[in-house]
């Protein structure tokens, strides 16, 4: 190494990143018409830049599952906000004494009501004009009673293989991880994927001591609201919404946008207390 | 000049989604598990999607992508910022002190040397996921993302003095491993250490523990 290679070497990975202010930039050059070991230097770290460039790439490729859950969230966002720019707008052609208090709520639940109706293909059917809250509501209860009537009517299960959950996955669009529930004296029979408000959700399905029977449903959480139906409260620091369907208790959760429900023939502190050991 | 420029949440949806590989490559290296970089890159794009009046036209939006995902990071995994560099002992660069030849520069860059390359992808993630996070990151935004200093700054926050000196450091650490690596690959062989480094070498001081030192210092002074 001469020492003008000395002077040049902490130039060398501004000029390689194309950061060099120009003076310095001629300078380098010069430098390096006469100098193979700095040549060398650089070409080193360049094919260094690519090496990293390709480890990395390879290591984190996009699947297509993937793909599906981001454009699904992303798709939910803004069916959200065009929901809620729709009520903004009607609001402004009606306006009604509501207080700030009220005015929340109810957008939110117009643009549920309108998520809903967007996807179900049913807005031509709404010819009177239905307060947003009362329309949210009755989703809500349809939800309810399609987790309900999936429980009560099991299909059999399409996997009954934990390891194999992951095949459900692209239909569900959401990470389907096996909570086993053993702990809690149940039994996994297996699992299928069930249509829910015209989305599909996967149903994990469990038998307890005693013959009761668990039905643990993971969905996406942004486009499968039933909270708004059930009663808050708060499991191991986790709030749990829990409720009773025709006799059929009902509890539900959600974690980083994946949401859980379980119906159950069990009394609703026992779901709430299951449901909040899903993940 | 740049400005505030307003998105519609579909065209939004376009532009963000063709960066998903550039997200979930960064979001994998900084949480180093596949499972929390997906929900990493999702809460990501649903902040950028509300944020996305923010967005400045004319600037890099993948760079304002990266920036968000980087916060997110930092509150979520590390509430104090990203981890500190903490690094035992002299962390010397054989190349770069100009310790080896350039014919075993060229031979690490082999073409012959490229049939390791999936082995040699193993190990450069290996090796990167043991880098602090500070030069792990300056690291992957500049070579993989081939972002601008002045970007990697706004990313992370500091100025662009520090960024040159973490990608500087980062990079050292990993051309020193990937050496060694080399070297027990058997694609560079052994070399001595040769001219005025060696010298140098050879001058150093005798390693001494920290009390001696602080003795030396105190006796220095």
């Amino acid at each position: 190494m001469t020492s003008s290679c000395r002077q040049i070497a902490p130039l060398l990975e501004a000029f390689g990143d194309e950061e060099l202010a120009a003076d310095k930039l001629l300078e380098v050059e010069q430098h390096l018409v006469d100098c193979d070991t700095c040549g060398e230097r650089i070409r080193l770290n360049q094919a260094m830049h690519l090496s990293v460039r390709n480890a990395v790439r390879a290591a984190a490729p996009v699947m297509p599952n993937f793909e599906a859950r981001i454009a699904d969230a992303l798709r939910a966002e803004v069916l959200r906000e065009e929901g809620l720019d729709a009520v903004v707008e009607r609001e402004a052609q009606h306006p009604r004494m509501l207080s700030w208090r009220g005015v929340v709520p109810v957008a939110a639940a117009a643009a549920l009501t309108l998520v809903w109706a967007a996807s179900t293909g049913k807005q031509a059917q709404t010819e009177r004009p239905v307060s947003a809250s009362s329309a949210s509501l009755s989703t809500a209860d349809q939800l309810l009673e399609e987790l309900v009537d999936h429980h009560m009517n099991a299909r059999g299960p399409r996997v009954t293989e934990p390891a194999l959950l992951s095949q459900l996955e692209p239909e569900v669009g959401v990470p389907l991880n096996f909570p086993s529930l053993k702990a809690y004296g149940t039994r996994w029979e297996g699992a299928n994927v069930v249509p829910v408000n015209n989305l599909h959700a996967a149903s994990l399905r469990y038998t307890m001591v005693g013959g009761k029977h668990v039905t643990l449903y993971v969905y996406n959480s942004t486009r499968v609201p039933i909270e708004s139906r059930l009663k808050a409260r708060t499991v191991r620091n986790e709030p749990v919404y829990v409720g009773s369907r025709r006799g059929v208790s009902i509890a539900a959760t959600e974690h980083r946008g994946v949401g859980y429900a379980l119906a159950s023939d069990l009394n609703d502190d026992e779901s709430a207390e299951l449901v909040a050991a899903v993940y | 000049m740049s400005r505030k420029v307003s998105i519609s949440a579909r065209e939004f949806e376009t532009l963000a989604t063709s960066q998903l590989s550039a997200l979930l490559g960064v979001a994998s290296r900084l949480t180093r598990n596949p499972a929390d970089a997906q929900d990493l890159v999702q809460d990501t794009l649903l902040k950028a999607m509300r944020a996305r009046d923010q967005f400045e036209a004319g600037t890099n939006m993948r760079a304002w992508l990266l920036r968000i995902l980087t916060n997110t990071f930092i509150n979520r995994y590390r509430r104090g910022g990203l981890e500190r560099s903490v690094l035992d002992g002299p962390d010397a660069d054989p190349l770069a002190d100009g310790w080896i030849s350039a014919s075993t520069m060229e031979s690490m860059r082999d073409p012959e040397s490229q049939a390791l390359r999936p082995m040699l992808e193993q190990e450069i993630k290996r090796i990167l996921d043991e880098l602090p996070e500070e030069f792990r990151l300056a690291v992957v935004l500049s070579d993989v993302e081939e972002l601008s200093y002045k970007e990697i700054a706004d990313i992370m926050g500091c100025p662009i003095g520090t960024v040159m000196s973490r990608l500087h450091r980062g990079r050292r650490l990993l051309k020193g491993r990937l050496y060694e690596h080399a070297r027990a690959l058997g694609i560079v062989g052994p070399e001595a250490l040769v001219g005025e480094t060696a010298e140098k070498t050879a001058k150093q001081e005798p390693v001494i523990d920290l009390s001696q030192y602080r003795e030396k210092r105190v006796a220095r002074s």
